[in-house]
């Protein structure tokens, strides 16, 4: 909103010359009640200085305006003229004065005529108020000229309310409630009131009425907006505000001020509404005063070192009273433009000073020099400000612009804090990978070093598993071919290689036995040829004089006979005899005469006959116990005999039995041996298991290593590319390095591969054994069912699996029964042969008895 | 007084609202304490020399900034073109010495890829009645970051000057041995010895302006 090119002092000349309306009265103090108070707060000349201003009004707006108004126009013109004529005099009589005393002297000057202008403007002031309404539609422009001119003093009140449209706000009535409450700020505000104006009379001192209500109304609004809640800066607003107006409609205005003009936005906690600002004024800067701007620029002199306080205070803080506040009137009906227009005004106004001066020099100007320049002529500083360039439009694409770059910068900076945090990540993570790979590369010599070593390893392990797997296969045919026997033995059917093998392994055993058969014979032999010889010599003694005794014993016998015969005889003679002379006797005694010698003669004889018969009697009981005699010794020789035969028995008993239990220890201890035998081929067949288990676990162990390696050759290779883009980064002794490890890794490449094809050979070598193997669990197994269920399992389940063990114990242990079967078989046939041996024995004894008879006979 | 300086040191001054920031720079580039003044709305600016050894001056640039929480958008660009700082809190006000560790993490998170070197400053020493800070927890507080603690007061010109000056003398060893070195592009150190900003410097420390900001 600029001023259609139009200089006061040029309208003037084109404006008709003013008629002054009737001065009687001021009659805008009558309908405002608000305005009563107030200057008793008015110590400054700012009612006058809107009145020596007044003037300045636009040609454009005078062409649709009623000829009343026109009239008015008119006048203010007049006033203008007549100012202008006074401040020349003005100047001319004070000079360079200082302008605390500027006012004084004017007024004075020119009392006569500004006292009759000031009835003038208070009466003009006091129509706009009682038809604001209509002001505000119809004669907006002259309403704004005025307002640049300046509200007189004692209007101020209600004309601001007015232009902030705060009149009738239903906050209003809160205020009472407000006040009673407390606010979390009310420390923070209590703290900075002293500070607000502390020169001003309304605000100085503690606990003054203007702290109070300051205070008052900084609360109740800290209460009502929480999310501003109190900024610093806004009291001195404020407190202008409560220099022209009761608190609550102080309390009002503020808050319209904040929610209508941009204020909000400026003292919210994020203060983005500032740096919009800055950023628009800077464009401004750049775009008017560019010298300057440079300058600050190399001095790094920051747009917000100073123009900060002109928007956050509205220049409240930065220019003397009576000229911030003729801004604030603008303010009110312009908005922040007029703050821009200002500040850029007073840049241009010291351009060619400040462009002079260094950063504290800058400084120095703006905290002392500027504030007071515009003291004496607040007018010069607002003409100055619409005679800045200032295009609404353009301030708008400079807010979208400004948002897009808040926006952008926010993302940015979430962005760049992303990075950073990104970034701090990464660089950990780089000095760890730098130490992994520093670790990596020690790591790869050794493990060079231990590959070396393992190679070495490998080939004596090489070496050994060849030996292992020799054995292995041996041991594997072996068990093979104990398969192979057990199955045959399982199936009952023996081949005729393994039978004619039993046959000849049963004829060899029997040929050792009937060696030792032979052995045992002999020796026997050789032990009856002793024990002959030796029973023999003492018994031929013995049988000589036996049989001497038995000749003798029978020549006796014969003599006994003979003499038993002659006895007979004699006897038989005798009777004859004795019969002979019975018949004699009888006859020659019938005949009596005979042996008539005498009757004695005849007794005796009879006796003599009688002795002759016991005679007779006892020679043959004596033949006959002879008889009985020799029959005795007959018994006695033959008992004899028959002893000595059981004794020779019983001794051939003893060493038959002791021959029995010869054969049966031997039996025995080839039993053992057999079993041993067996064990050792179980053993054997066990050691080939856990070797092939043994194996297949270094090759386990191998391939986890490879997987390892493997790992960290990903691993190398990921840091290689980390590496590499690094390296192009850095310079080329890394790529060097990256290139030596690639040929490490490419080395440990070829390496694993090497090894991945011995693995695979292996495994491809052990899946024909471990299929051998299986085969044997088959054929161990009782039951085909549950084997094949074995069989369908991987060889990694049938590795670890205690399968083949058990299953080859369990098949070990059942060809015991038919080895104890061909053990019984061979005690048996040891029985048989025991009894062929011993059953020659007697016969042998029985014919040395026979001979030993024949010799008898 | 000879007006050439080795070093330009730009130091900012943070710390709560009240504590007494603007006050304690107007007492050391003023010498006067003034009862109220103003809340500083966004930043301000002062300089002044200082003589840490004989013949050796330094020129501080002393960057005074609002307290209150909403205005570090502004003051926020202020840090990374500072070498030093002066972390203030009020003796008399607990608060503000809990805030110091929020305003060492903001002053870290703008700092960088600078750092800053800070003093630790307890104000309003002649308050000893109203104290509700011991020095003891101070100090403690201070040795944690690695900080010199000093007690101050503008009112009573009590250790004002030996605050700037320890600064001032930590930062120049630290330039001298070269662990802050002077950067393009960075305005925390400059050299001196530029014949132009003799005359200003001097201006500066005339200290006989009042100030109506």
């Amino acid at each position: 909103m600029s001023i259609p090119n139009g200089s006061p002092e040029r309208d003037s000349s084109s404006v008709a010359p003013p008629q002054l309306e009737c001065p009687s009265s001021p009659p805008g103090m009558d309908p405002d009640p608000l305005s009563t108070g107030s200057p008793v707060l008015s110590p400054d000349s700012s009612s006058h200085d809107a009145v020596l201003s007044a003037p300045a009004v636009s040609p454009a707006d005078s062409e649709n305006l009623s000829p009343d108004e026109l009239e008015l126009l008119a006048k203010l013109e007049e006033q203008n003229r007549l100012l202008e004529a006074d401040s020349k005099s003005m100047r001319s009589m004070s000079g360079s004065r200082r302008n605390s005393g500027s006012s004084l002297v004017s007024s004075s000057s020119a009392s006569s005529n500004l006292s009759h202008l000031e009835e003038d403007t208070w009466i003009l002031w006091g129509r706009i108020v009682n038809e604001w309404e209509e002001w505000r539609r119809k004669k907006d422009k002259l309403l704004k000229e005025l307002i640049r001119k300046g509200i007189p003093h004692h209007f101020r009140a209600i004309v601001w309310q007015l232009l902030g449209n705060a009149t009738d706000m239903p906050v209003k009535n809160q205020y009472s409630e407000l006040l009673k409450m407390s606010s979390p700020c009310e420390k923070l505000i209590r703290r900075d009131i002293a500070r607000t104006y502390p020169e001003h009379e309304f605000f100085k001192g503690q606990d003054s009425l203007g702290q109070e209500v300051l205070f008052n109304v900084m609360k109740a609004y800290s209460l009502v907006d929480r999310e501003v809640g109190y900024c610093q800066g806004s009291a001195f607003i404020v407190g202008l505000l409560l220099m022209q107006m009761p608190e609550e409609e102080a309390f009002c205005v503020f808050v319209r001020l904040m929610q209508e003009y941009r204020l909000r936005e400026l003292f919210k906690p994020s203060m983005a509404e500032l740096g919009l600002c800055i950023y628009q004024f800077e464009y401004l800067l750049q775009e008017q005063l560019p010298e300057l701007n440079v300058h600050f620029r190399s001095q790094s002199f920051h747009t917000s070192m100073y123009a900060s306080s002109w928007f956050l205070t509205l220049f409240l803080t930065f220019l003397p009273l009576p000229v911030a506040t003729r801004i604030f009137d603008i303010f009110m009906y312009e908005g922040l433009e007029i703050i821009f227009r200002v500040g850029l005004a007073i840049l241009q106004y010291n351009q060619t000073d400040l462009i002079q001066l260094d950063m504290e020099g800058m400084s120095q100007h703006f905290q002392k020099v500027i504030p007071h320049q515009f003291e004496s002529c607040p007018d010069k500083l607002i003409f100055r400000a619409y005679q800045v360039k200032y295009n609404p439009k353009r301030m708008k694409k400079l807010e979208k612009e400004y948002t897009t770059i808040k926006n952008k910068e926010m993302e940015e900076q979430i962005e760049i804090k992303r990075l950073r945090t990104e970034n701090r990540l990464l660089k950990q993570r780089i000095e760890t990978l730098e130490k992994e790979s520093a670790a990596l590369a020690d790591r790869l010599i050794q493990g060079q070093v231990t590959r070396a070593q393992e190679a070495e390893e490998n080939y004596v392990i090489k070496r050994e598993l060849a030996v292992v797997r020799q054995q292995c296969s041996t041991a594997s045919e072996s068990l093979e071919k104990a398969q192979d026997t057990i199955r045959e033995l399982q199936q009952q059917r023996y081949t005729e290689p393994f039978v004619s093998n039993l046959q000849t392994q049963l004829e060899q055993s029997r040929l050792r036995e009937a060696e030792l058969l032979g052995a045992l014979k002999e020796m026997q032999d050789k032990v009856l040829d002793l024990e002959k010889r030796s029973s023999c010599l003492p018994d031929e003694n013995n049988v000589a004089a036996l049989q001497e005794e038995v000749k003798q014993m029978k020549l006796r016998e014969l003599e006994t006979l003979r003499s038993f015969r002659e006895m007979q005889d004699t006897v038989t003679e005798l009777n004859q005899r004795w019969q002979h002379h019975m018949s004699r006797g009888g006859s020659t005694g019938g005949g009596g005469g005979h042996w008539k010698e005498s009757p004695k003669k005849n007794a005796m004889n009879e006796l003599q006959d009688k002795l002759m018969t016991v005679r007779l009697r006892e020679a043959q009981a004596q033949a006959e116990l002879r008889e009985v005699k020799l029959k005795a010794l007959q018994l006695e020789s033959q008992n004899q005999i028959h002893s000595k035969l059981i004794g020779r028995h019983e001794q051939e008993r003893s060493a038959l039995q002791d021959r029995l239990q010869m054969l049966s220890n031997q039996n025995k201890a080839l039993q053992a041996q057999l079993n041993e035998m067996k064990r050792k081929q179980a053993e054997s067949d066990c050691k080939s298991k856990e070797e092939v288990m043994a194996v297949r676990l270094r090759e386990a162990d191998s391939m986890a290593a490879m997987a390892e390696l493997r790992q960290k050759i990903a691993e190398l290779e990921i840091q290689k590319e980390e590496g590499l883009i690094q390296g192009q980064l850095n310079h080329s002794d890394s790529r060097q390095y990256i290139s030596q490890l690639r040929d490490q890794i490419t080395e440990l490449k070829n390496e694993i591969r090497l090894l991945r094809g011995h693995k695979a050979a292996l495994s491809s070598r052990h899946g024909g054994g471990v299929g051998g193997s299986t085969n044997y669990q088959d054929l161990c197994l009782a039951s085909p069912a549950s084997a094949e269920g074995d069989y369908l399992s991987s060889d990694d389940d049938l590795l670890p699996s205690p399968l083949p063990a058990t299953a080859l114990y369990p098949s070990l242990s059942t060809p015991c029964h038919p080895s104890a079967r061909l053990d019984s078989e061979g005690s048996t046939d040891s029985e048989t042969e025991e009894r062929v041996q011993t059953h020659p024995d007697p016969q042998q004894l029985y014919g040395s008895m026979v001979c030993a008879e024949a010799l008898d006979n | 007084m000879e007006t050439i300086w080795l070093y330009q040191f730009r130091l900012i001054v943070i710390g709560d609202s009240t504590v007494g920031k603007s006050c304690l720079i107007r007492r050391f580039t003023e010498g006067r304490f003034a009862q109220v003044s103003d809340p500083t709305v966004g930043v301000d600016f002062f300089s002044r020399l200082v003589e840490i050894e004989p013949g050796k001056r330094i020129k501080l640039q002393i960057w005074d900034t609002a307290g209150q929480e909403r205005f570090r958008s502004i003051t926020r660009a202020y840090y990374r073109n500072s070498v030093g700082g002066l972390l203030l809190f009020d003796i008399t006000n607990r608060r503000s010495f809990q805030n110091v560790h929020n305003w060492l993490e903001e002053a870290q998170s703008h700092v960088q890829p600078h750092s800053i070197i800070f003093l630790l400053v307890g104000h309003k020493c002649d308050l000893e009645a109203q104290r509700q800070v011991t020095q003891q927890e101070a100090e403690k507080l201070a040795g944690a970051y690695g900080m010199r603690y000093v007690e101050t007061s503008a009112r009573d010109a009590i250790n004002v000057e030996k605050a700037f000056v320890e600064l001032t003398r930590d930062i120049f060893e630290l330039v001298r041995s070269g662990d802050i070195k002077i950067q393009d592009g960075w305005e925390g150190v400059k050299s001196g010895f530029v014949p132009n900003t003799v005359h200003s410097s001097e201006e500066v420390t005339k200290g006989n302006r009042q100030c109506f900001c």
